[in-house]
């Protein structure tokens, strides 16, 4: 009875890509209806998997089967349990938002613009439920053809080209290696399937090569501290929609992946390696949320701060126990929410102004009460304050940490005193103090769209703030099954 | 074997030489009668040999034989050869469709550029079927001296017949190393048939002055082939000739002519050569990394369309050859799913070449920034390059991927982990210049808005159906893994059989 339903979800946004093409170009209004009807139903589907999904087992569920390259022994494997249905979900939760966000800002080839966006979302959704290591590498990389576009083509400025060659070439070299390492784990195991994998133990030498070549891939993607560098190029220059995906949904997919890949299939790596992750992680938290204070773009601001979330996150993950691993997936959750949403509303002030910088803005809060209102909160959640979702994942996180290395946790503490530092700085630079017309004569209070595409957001970081059990208890079970490996 | 089999066997071949022959007659009288107005035969004649490309299909793919010798062992028919000249035919009526207009616009108005054409083909195809040393070097010449002309068929151009020079120079030399090698051979064993030297050389020899002889003919055989395939110690002739020759010949030289060499050198690794072959792994390998690494690196500086097409291919040269230096099985047939879905690539992307063209001043495309920002006009157009070089630079799940990825599959089998490390890290650099490209159709920002004119209805078929295809080759890749597969597992079955039986 269940068989098809993972796929009916991946076909939706398809199905949606399908009928843009039979819309004619000039009829805008057709076309951003469909894509956002379209990625709607896709939402509330995906809510209803999580209603029929059964916490109480760490199998994967709704799996299918198809017989792809059996030749080859590979096959088209899906199937999702607690964690990857929390990514699915964000996934689906996100992409109608960013369809809504750009709902005027986009003004040039709307139909490719919103193909993009529903063909990305089926392809994250192939990449959080396949089971196939080779499915999992080919959607992995796959992303990068829709992303380099609309970096490139709605980005804002000239320097997007730079961007997009960054963002393409950076991850390309990274995975390139992680297909190596699968190529290698389909000559020993004679299989790429997620199940059998895990089950197989490699001889230590092996596993040490193996996670080093998967790790490339997904630090590239996280971004971890030396490889940052294409994150902050690629946030500012891609369209607002693309920031918000690229935030929410595409780092989680290098997190993602050294759970479900780097962690659960070699132990004995992920434990040889775990100081040099918490070096980097370290770094990363410091280093970031220092150079956040003296960015001058606001998008910058908010892409560096995301290099230090994703610093906390790998720092929960190879904490290697239940409140790490559970931390850091409710931090990545969280992080969905709030970077997206600080990335929104950085959208709003770009649409009017046309400027991300900060010196242009002060003292909006006088004027723009209601978007002062949101960036606040925001910004709170940001800097993990009690009762956000930020809060939650940071504080198991630390909890996690602070089981196996206290020194990596008083570090990475000093983490969230910077981050309440640039959170505060920014907001008081932009919402209060003196208001200079001498830049900026005019401004709008955000419009009834826009509010509703921060509401849910806001409705989101509150809840999951103040209930987390909701998230925790899909995840239990399948985290403890990834730990019993280890 | 009777007369009569051996004409049924060789008939596609037979069929198209007498059909050129009429070609020629009905083109020599046409042209030049004055009651006719001197017509311009190329179109008429462009689609008189699709008629016959496509009956030829027809003959090859329904031969009633599968396994035959013909003509006192000159000649083989199995499925290997059946299913690659299928293969050629099919490409060699791409690159004829696609080339319908251009000799109309270019006003190259010599109709004996479709029948050198046929001819070419005509050699490519006994070249495939050849089973003795003589006839392998017969077909060679046959093939290459077409391609010369056609090389040099555009001839107010100087670059035009400086190609053709060049290409006919160069070929001549290594075709007389081939000719030396295949000579060698002849003299150290006296031995003209594929069969009989397999069978000799299985008995391994034990003289080694013999050896040592067939090693180094072997090595001249090798120069002579990697010549053809424009591998990298000897492929200084294929950027001049890409960007010279006339965009149609181009399109036949970067697609058809290879896929019969590597179908020879297919025939010589199964045949007895395989250990010989074998002590020049090193050389195979050395070839193709250099290939790669100097198409790659090539590629990153040029200007012009055609010559980065040149480098891209000598770069996709070299992924062949590492599947054709594994010495398996598995690497020969990776390497034959990546040529057949390589020459996909070629014939759509050249379609592009000739199709684009401004509208004003009727010029073509020749340098890479003509193409700036041409989703504004011709948004499908843009769409289509993009899915194309994404696939050429690998990017899954185009069907570019798939190729790399049998070719990385076969590396890590042999266990050569360096070679796959750095052919894996040199396809991350060529993603660049191949990237660079869609950056100049959808990034760039122009204020020169050029129109073009649309692509008519021939091309745009040819590139929907191809772009669609390698879009979707990943959903269902099945049926060209297996067709390849079963076609070598054939060529295979069929040496055991003539061994021991």
């Amino acid at each position: 009875m269940f068989n098809s339903l993972l796929s009916v979800l991946i076909l939706i946004p398809l199905c949606g890509v399908f009928l843009l093409f039979f819309i004619h170009e000039k009829n805008a209004v057709a076309v951003k209806t469909t894509a956002l009807v379209f990625s709607l139903i896709t939402f509330f589907y995906s809510i209803f998997l999580w209603i029929l999904f059964d916490h109480s087992t760490a199998r994967f569920q709704f799996t299918e089967y198809l017989e792809w390259l059996w030749s080859y022994n590979l096959y088209f494997f899906i199937g999702v349990d607690g964690i990857s249905l929390l990514f699915i979900l964000l996934t689906t939760f996100l992409i109608p938002l960013c369809i809504l966000s750009s709902w005027s800002s986009i003004k040039k080839s709307l139909k490719e613009y919103y193909s993009y966006f529903l063909l990305m979302e089926s392809l994250l959704i192939c990449v959080f439920s396949s089971l196939d290591l080779i499915v999992f590498f080919i959607f992995f990389e796959s992303i990068l053809i829709p992303m380099y576009l609309i970096i490139g083509f709605w980005g804002s400025r000239t320097r997007k080209i730079k961007a997009g060659f960054q963002f393409f070439l950076y991850t390309l070299i990274g995975s390139v290696l992680m297909l190596l390492a699968i190529f290698v784990i389909y000559f020993e195991t004679g299989t790429t399937d997620y199940q059998l994998v895990s089950n197989f133990t490699f001889s230590d030498r092996r596993q040490i090569l193996l996670w080093l070549a998967f790790f490339m891939s997904f630090a590239i993607k996280v971004p971890m501290m030396p490889f940052h560098i294409w994150l902050p190029e690629a946030h500012v220059e891609a369209p607002t929609a693309g920031s918000v995906v690229l935030a929410g949904v595409l780092l989680k997919m290098g997190t993602y992946g050294l759970l479900r890949f780097s962690i659960a299939l070699f132990p004995q790596g992920s434990l040889y390696f775990t100081p040099l992750v918490y070096t980097m992680s370290v770094i990363a938290v410091i280093y970031t949320s220092l150079t956040t204070l003296r960015q001058i773009d606001l998008k910058k601001i908010i892409a560096y701060s995301s290099v230090a979330h994703m610093g906390f996150v790998t720092i929960g993950l190879f904490a290697l126990n239940i409140q790490g691993l559970e931390g850091s997936i409710v931090i990545m959750l969280s992080h969905g929410f709030v970077s997206s949403a600080l990335f929104l509303c950085i959208g709003v002030l770009y649409e009017r102004h046309h400027t991300r910088l900060i010196k242009y803005y002060t003292g909006v809060a006088q004027v723009i009460p209601l978007f002062s209102i949101f960036f606040f909160f925001f910004s709170m959640a940001n800097l993990g304050f009690p009762g956000t979702s930020s809060f939650v994942g940071e504080f198991l996180t630390l909890v996690g940490v602070f089981e196996s290395n206290t020194s990596v946790t008083f570090l990475a503490a000093t983490g969230m005193v910077l981050g309440a530092a640039y959170s505060l700085w920014l907001c008081n630079r932009i919402l209060f103090g003196k208001l200079t017309t001498e830049y900026i004569s005019q401004y709008t209070e955000i419009n009834r769209r826009e509010f509703a595409v921060l509401i849910p957001l806001v409705f989101c970081t509150l809840f999951f703030g103040v209930y987390p059990e909701l998230i925790l208890d899909s995840l239990h079970m399948s985290v403890t099954n990834i730990l019993t490996k280890i | 074997m009777s007369f009569k089999v051996e004409l049924i066997a060789m008939a596609p071949e037979i069929f198209l030489i007498s059909i050129i022959q009429y070609l020629i007659i009905y083109g020599v009288i046409c042209t030049t009668s004055s009651h006719l107005n001197y017509p311009i035969l190329v179109n008429n004649l462009s689609w008189l040999s699709l008629q016959v490309l496509f009956f030829l299909g027809l003959m090859t793919s329904y031969n009633p034989l599968t396994y035959t010798l013909a003509f006192n062992d000159l000649l083989i028919l199995d499925e290997f050869s059946s299913f690659i000249k299928t293969i050629i035919i099919v490409a060699t009526a791409c690159t004829i469709l696609i080339s319908l207009k251009y000799n109309h616009f270019e006003r190259i108005n010599a109709f004996e550029s479709i029948i050198l054409l046929l001819l070419a083909v005509t050699g490519i195809l006994l070249l495939i079927s050849s089973f003795n040393l003589v006839s392998i070097y017969l077909a060679i010449e046959l093939q290459s001296f077409c391609l010369y002309i056609l090389a040099a068929l555009n001839r107010t151009s100087e670059f035009s017949t400086e190609a053709g020079l060049k290409y006919f120079v160069l070929g001549a030399f290594s075709s007389g190393l081939l000719l030396f090698g295949l000579s060698l051979i002849y003299g150290f064993t006296g031995i003209l048939n594929l069969g009989d030297l397999f069978q000799f050389l299985s008995v391994s020899p034990y003289n080694v002055y013999v050896i040592n002889g067939i090693n180094l003919a072997s090595l001249f055989i090798l120069v002579g082939l990697l010549f053809k395939l424009s591998a990298v110690p000897f492929h200084l002739w294929a950027p001049d000739i890409y960007e010279g020759a006339p965009t149609t010949t181009t399109a036949f030289f970067a697609s058809v002519p290879k896929i019969g060499i590597l179908a020879l050198l297919t025939r010589f690794a199964y045949l007895g050569f395989y250990d010989i072959f074998f002590s020049w792994q090193e050389l195979f390998v050395i070839s193709a990394i250099c290939s790669i690494l100097l198409g790659t690196f090539g590629a990153l500086m040029q200007l012009k369309l055609k010559r980065l097409l040149a480098y891209s291919a000598i770069g996709h040269m070299g992924f062949m050859l590492i599947g054709f230096s594994c010495g398996c099985f598995e690497g020969i047939h990776a390497t034959f799913v990546y040529i057949v879905l390589y020459m996909m690539m070629a014939i759509v992307s050249f379609t592009f070449l000739l199709g684009i063209y401004q509208k004003k001043k009727l010029t073509r495309l020749h340098y890479l920034k003509d193409l700036t920002i041409l989703t504004n006009s011709n948004p499908l157009i843009a769409l289509s390059i993009a899915f194309v070089f994404f696939s050429m630079a690998g990017i899954p799940p185009l069907a570019g991927f798939f190729s790399k990825m049998f070719l990385f599959i076969v590396a890590i089998q042999s266990s050569m982990y360096t070679i796959a490390i750095i052919v894996v890290l040199t396809s991350v650099i060529s993603c660049f210049y191949y990237i660079r490209v869609i950056k100049l159709v959808f990034f760039d920002t122009s204020y020169l808005w050029v129109p073009l004119v649309r692509l008519d209805r021939e091309k745009s078929i040819m590139v929907s159906v191809i772009t669609t295809f390698l879009v979707c080759f990943a959903i269902y890749p099945l049926p060209i893994i297996y067709s390849v597969q079963n076609v070598l597992y054939f060529i295979v079955r069929n040496q055991f059989d003539l061994f021991y039986t």
